[in-house]
């Protein structure tokens, strides 16, 4: 429950922001805190200098442009949830958005959070891998892009490396149908497994909560039968838990797929 | 001040008050508030920022106090329950808790009150379903809230 | 055949002057005013000058050898006022006492592990800073040297010949074990035309855990020996039994102070282990310390509620459904330490039969030490595990024999014009209407493929029920204080010996007090919450068991019915010299009935007494307007050959009935319609009744669907926080509706019931219901009181696996 100790700072700019965390190999980036401040509290980690993110303008700010939206990283999930553009341009970010956790974890978490910490239970790295997203890394060097597919690396690893920052997420516009489906716990809770789908031409499928990283799948067809056969050929060894255990979770799997696909489809 | 410091003198406005003290970069907001400014009406309840007792209004948004840091609420503005009522007179929100029998132990009132009030801010004809969804972050174990989410509409009512 | 209710079996309710009162409405809650406005004092709440806070030291391990504690690594940081080591503990404090027979009664339980860890979370150290983060970093420091042992997390292999030992002094993991037989098993068996069996019903480990944590601060008076604890022990009574002889002082010296509780639900009558902790620090260090329970050591290391396994359960019945008797073997898991076991091996027998006429019954019980937290008394205390029992059983037995779950129950619940109702054991059913409440709440809901859960929330201990399972302990009886008094200027002032978390107390009493005293409930000073040092208090005084309103509110009316003779006394004298019957109380005044002209407000009465006393005749100066009550409930030793006797006075009643619809591929489950109805007598607070009954509701869904302390075969608790171990929000809940009927009890000062504890009937409904809903899916047992959606999955996938528990003989 208790923080070790750690300092603070607050920059007022991406630039100073990287400044920081290149001079503090041990430092952090602190976005919403919806998930950083509770690890701290656990004393799992113990970062020793926070840079709170909460002041960059830069990074706020959802844009609508040609190609689709831009999503600072310090975009809130009630943000996604509410704004316009993204109920027009690619409602199930929003629709994902609002299921997120609760209305006061809405208000501070961030989409840059839930993709950095890249827990394999959180809902927007497997919609972003579906949609094809691209994610803006800034450095030393200037902004790299890296697409959603590599961005996730391994359990909380992404490919923001040290002394960098996750800046912005950009979101192709809708072609076809998107959809997202998931067993939680309790109403709108922790997701015990979950998939994301997206029709593109084609359809891809994205599994989470089934291994280190977003499974994605491109799927031959969008019938039902096919999906589910889809994901049984993908020999998913997914992890054992108190909700879930790992015979459980393969069935989810298929069937939220299944799920997924269909919304995406079209059919309800 | 980006300066990374381990201690620092904030300046925070609570219910109208400006406060000034030193705290360590690690304290959570919900221990300078209770253990720092002795205002205890906002409550811990866990230490996984589920149970949602410790909510407060930061700058006009609704969140959990023990899930931010008190330094990076330098320069902010805070709403707790001890800002409810004016002058010891009770607003419609904490009448109509008291009138519906909206709480037993009292533990989670103050953060429902504040989830309460931000929805009623924001939205003041909810459904039941707005409600609900608008507390959900706020656990109680007594009430079962059958009588919360009728408080809370009976205020919505209430209001102008 | 039905008989008219004769004179001797009618339940009559004293009739009373009837004229409008406040016992019987909702009046608004006296405790709210503060609460709303954050105005409450949670412990939590508390400051001292110079105060020290506490962070334990917590074993790692479910069990090890403690080879050594190093504090001196945490006495080197600045600002570290001190610590306290389990060796420190053996040399100044005794075991807590223990309330088993041998081998549970040689068992030693200190405030700290003493040479060795039995649990995860156990506290083994505790360091003293000036801020809780400091605490918490020197705790960090501490370096203990563990030698870890096998752990034992499975109860049902206890004793088993290569089972590890938890307690050397016992030289056995039994706590308790006995034999309850009652009726004739052998010759129901034989009478029978069926006998189910089923293997293995198992009621998981939960806690209704109140959302304020444990806590406590301590400060030691050095010049008086005595202890100030503002902390949240709901039974200071049975506190002070086991911490005064530790700490090898009179009960006198230890002061617990309550305002308000945040829950506690029996999770906060244990607490002595940590209070004895920070009272030796608080001695040592001669400064006040400070001790929070966070939410992760409130799960793995305060209390849990009873895991029980129910094997080998036989039930005889006829073909037409109706239930002749049943056995059992029920194996409890206490955890590390019994503190209020063995008590729950017995308390489940207040309610043997559950709400059933059967007579046979025979239960082996054994209760067994395991590596995980200890536990308590938690809401439904082994009633609640029982009760469940009982209607899986009948609940299968209906299955099995293809009857309507709906038409069992009515055939073999006690009518209504059968109270009161004697048990095979012994005990006293009041009053109910089982039969009807069923019909209400089928009538609530708006569907036909239910689950229904019928559980009785027994109130008001007899504790003489504790020599049953230990012949050798002096408790019996039950009792509960209150104070009234008129003071100098009229006021009104009540003192309870209950703690309350939640309850309303406050507002219940002044009720009872504002009707007998003619005065409004807003001129009834109630003092908030509980002071051992103020309140006066009896053995048993505390909040807990769902007693109030008959203890409670019982000595209450008997402490203001004195109060309001003697105010009659001193009017009747000064208003010259009438008979006492003369006066009437109303509005605030003592007056003649026959010339209400002839008044004194109650503040010239309190002036009389106070102030001017030479002014009354002779007769009338024994008045002291200070009256206070014990409340004794009619009980008697129970017999200990047969086991045999009345365990409690008044038994609540709650049906339940759930509706839900089950997503075959996943095995989630939602519930579309709920209804429960309750029955406690004469209710006192309607709305307070019905609050505890959608609080009741709200846990028992928590523990039918999610809440369960599972604990890994390291003995390490899975669902150690909120995170994992889901409880119910407001969108998780179901449309409840309610309903309620009032059978008065026949032994009570009010006709009220305790109520608040539920029965846990809401567990079975959605037991009863899943079973129902999975029927044309292979018709799979459900055999677990906790079923999430991965374990309702495992029950589609495989139905052949749980039908393999249950097997029918006809006879």
């Amino acid at each position: 429950m208790l923080l070790a100790s750690v300092e603070y700072a607050r920059p007022r700019s991406i630039e100073e922001a990287l400044t920081l965390l290149a001079a503090n190999p041990n430092g952090r980036a602190l976005a919403g805190g919806q998930t950083l401040v509770n690890v701290m509290k656990a004393r799992i980690a113990a970062p020793e200098l926070l840079v709170d993110l909460n002041h960059i303008p830069e990074l706020r700010g959802i844009r609508e442009t040609d190609e689709g939206l831009e999503l600072g990283a310090m975009v809130t999930y009630t943000q996604l949830a509410r704004t316009e553009e993204v109920h027009r341009e690619r409602p199930i970010l929003a629709d994902v958005a609002a299921q997120i956790a609760d209305v006061q974890v809405r208000n501070r978490g961030t989409v840059g959070g839930n993709v950095c910490s890249n827990d394999p239970t959180n809902h927007l790295p497997p919609v972003l891998v579906a949609v094809g997203a691209t994610m803006a890394i800034a450095g030393a060097s200037g902004v790299r892009l890296v697409p959603a597919e590599e961005f996730f690396v391994g359990v909380y690893l992404t490919a923001v490396g040290p002394g960098e920052l996750l800046t912005g997420i950009s979101v192709p516009r809708r072609q076809g149908g998107d959809g997202f489906a998931s067993v939680t716990i309790g109403r709108d809770g922790t997701c015990i497994a979950n998939a994301a789908a997206s029709r593109n031409g084609s359809l891809r499928v994205v599994l989470g909560c089934v291994a280190a990283t977003p499974v994605l799948i491109e799927m031959p067809s969008a019938d039902e039968e096919s999906v589910r056969s889809a994901v049984a050929a993908a020999e998913l060894d997914p992890p054992s838990d108190i909700h879930a255990p790992a015979a459980y979770r393969r069935q989810l799997a298929g069937v939220l797929a299944a799920r997924a696909a269909r919304q995406a489809s079209g059919a309800a | 001040m980006s300066e990374p410091v381990s201690r620092k003198t904030i300046s925070v406005e609570v219910n109208g008050t400006t406060y000034e003290r030193e705290v360590e970069a690690r304290r959570l907001l919900v221990h300078y508030i209770r253990d720092d400014l002795d205002l205890t009406g906002t409550h811990v309840g866990c230490d996984t920022g589920n149970c949602g007792a410790c909510s407060v209004i930061v700058d006009g948004t609704l969140l959990k106090s023990c899930m931010m840091l008190a330094i990076q609420a330098d320069g902010a503005s805070i709403e707790t329950v001890e800002g409810l009522g004016a002058d010891g007179e009770l607003n419609p929100l904490q009448q109509a808790f008291g009138e519906h029998h909206a709480l037993q132990c009292g533990y989670c009132t103050p953060g429902m009150l504040m989830s309460a009030k931000a929805l009623l801010d924001e939205n003041p004809e909810p459904t039941e379903g707005e409600i609900r969804r608008a507390i959900q972050g706020n656990i109680c174990r007594c009430t079962g809230y059958v009588n919360i989410v009728e408080a809370i509409a009976a205020a919505a009512e209430a209001s102008p | 055949m039905t008989e008219t209710a004769s004179p001797t079996n009618a339940i009559v309710v004293e009739e009373q002057e009837t004229r409008p009162g406040f016992i019987g409405t909702s009046i608004p809650r006296k405790e709210d005013r503060r609460l709303v406005q954050g105005e409450g004092v949670f412990f939590d709440d508390v400051k001292r000058h110079g105060m020290g806070f506490v962070h334990f030291v917590r074993s790692p391990y479910a069990h090890a050898k403690i080879t050594s504690v190093d504090v001196s690594p945490a006495l080197e940081l600045d600002d570290v006022y001190g610590t306290l080591t389990g060796d420190e503990v053996a040399i100044l404090t005794d075991p807590f006492f223990e309330m088993s027979v041998p081998p549970g009664s040689e068992i030693k339980d200190y405030a700290l592990a003493v040479g060795k860890t039995r649990f995860v979370g156990e506290p083994v150290a505790a360091v003293v800073a000036a801020t809780r983060e400091l605490a918490r970093d020197a705790a960090e420091l501490v370096e203990v040297e563990y030698e870890p042992l096998e752990p034992l997390v499975d109860a049902r292999r206890a004793q088993e010949a290569e089972a590890p030992i938890l307690h050397e002094d016992a030289g056995s993991n039994l706590v308790w074990e006995g034999v309850f037989d009652w009726g004739d098993w052998h010759s129901c068996v034989a009478e029978a035309d069926r006998v189910v069996r089923i293997k293995e019903l198992h009621f998981d480990r939960f806690s209704s855990t109140p959302l304020e944590c444990s806590g406590c601060l301590v400060e030691f008076n050095r010049g008086t020996g005595q202890w100030t604890m503002y902390g949240n022990h709901q039974m200071p009574g049975i506190g002070a039994i086991w911490m005064a002889p530790a700490l090898r002082v009179g009960t006198d010296k230890l002061r617990f102070v309550t305002q308000d509780i945040g829950g506690a639900f029996g999770n906060k009558i244990c607490l002595h282990p940590y209070f004895v902790a920070c009272c030796l620090l608080a001695r040592k260090l001669n400064r006040p310390v400070q001790w929070t329970e966070w939410r992760t050591d409130q799960h793995t290391a305060n209390a849990h509620g009873n895991e029980r396994w129910f094997e080998e359960t036989e039930v005889a019945v006829k073909a037409d459904g109706t239930l002749l008797g049943f056995k059992t073997h029920a194996i409890d898991d206490c955890g590390a330490f019994p503190r209020y076991e063995p008590l729950g091996c017995i308390i489940w027998a207040q309610v043997t039969p559950g709400c059933y006429r059967w007579q046979n019954v025979h239960v082996d019980f054994t209760q067994v030490a395991t590596n995980k937290s200890p536990v308590s008394p938690n809401r439904g205390y082994s009633r609640m595990q029982h009760l469940w029992f009982t209607e899986r059983v009948i609940d299968i037995v209906a299955n099995e024999l293809a009857l309507d779950p709906v038409e069992v129950r009515k055939r073999n619940y006690v009518k209504s014009d059968e109270f009161p109702w004697t048990t095979p054991n012994g005990c006293v059913y009041d009053s109910g209407d089982y039969g009807r409440c069923l019909d209400i709440a089928l009538e609530l809901v708006e569907y036909d493929r239910i689950g229904i859960g019928s559980t009785l929330d027994s109130g008001t201990n007899n504790f003489g029920q504790s020599q049953l399972l230990n012949p050798d302990l002096q408790f019996s009886g039950n009792n509960e204080v209150a104070t009234v008094k008129l003071d100098i200027f009229g006021e009104v002032v009540v003192t309870l010996g209950t703690v309350p978390q939640g309850q309303g107390h406050e507002t219940t009493a002044a009720q009872v007090v504002a009707d007998a005293l003619g005065i409004s409930p807003d001129d009834v000073t109630v003092r908030p919450g509980h002071d051992t040092y103020w309140n006066s208090h009896a053995g048993f005084s505390g909040t807990y068991a769902s007693q109030f309103a008959v203890t409670g509110l019982g000595a209450v009316k008997g402490a203001v019915d004195q109060l309001a003779g003697e105010i009659r006394t001193i009017a009747a004298a000064v208003l010259g010299g009438v008979p006492e019957d003369a006066v009437v109380l109303e509005g605030g005044f003592a007056k003649l009935r026959d010339n209400p002209e002839a008044a004194i407000p109650f503040m010239g009465i309190g002036a009389i007494v106070n102030a001017n006393n030479a002014i009354l005749p002779e007769e009338a100066r024994h008045v002291t307007l200070n009256c206070r009550y014990v409340y004794v409930p009619p009980f008697e030793v129970p017999d200990k050959e047969r086991k045999y006797g009345n365990l409690t006075l008044t038994y609540a009643s709650q049906i339940h009935v759930c509706v839900l619809e089950v997503d075959p591929e996943t095995g989630a489950y939602e519930i579309v319609d709920y209804a429960a109805v309750d029955d406690c007598g004469n209710r006192i607070h309607p709305q307070i009744v019905e609050g505890q009954v959608h609080g009741a509701t709200a846990q028992a869904l928590g523990a039918a669907t999610h809440e369960t302390f599972t604990y890994d075969e390291q003995g390490n608790l899975l669902t150690p926080n909120f995170y994992d171990y889901h409880v119910p929000h407001a969108l998780d809940m179901p449309p409840l509706k309610t309903g309620y009927i009032e059978s008065p009890s026949p032994f009570t000062p009010l006709g009220a019931k305790g109520m608040g504890e539920g029965g846990g009937a809401g567990i079975h409904a959605v037991c009863a219901a899943l079973q129902d809903a999975l029927r044309p899916v292979g018709n799979p047992i459900v055999y677990d009181s906790c079923n999430p959606p991965h374990r309702v999955w495992e029950l589609i996938s495989n139905p052949e696996e749980s039908r393999g528990r249950v097997a029918v003989e006809s006879r």
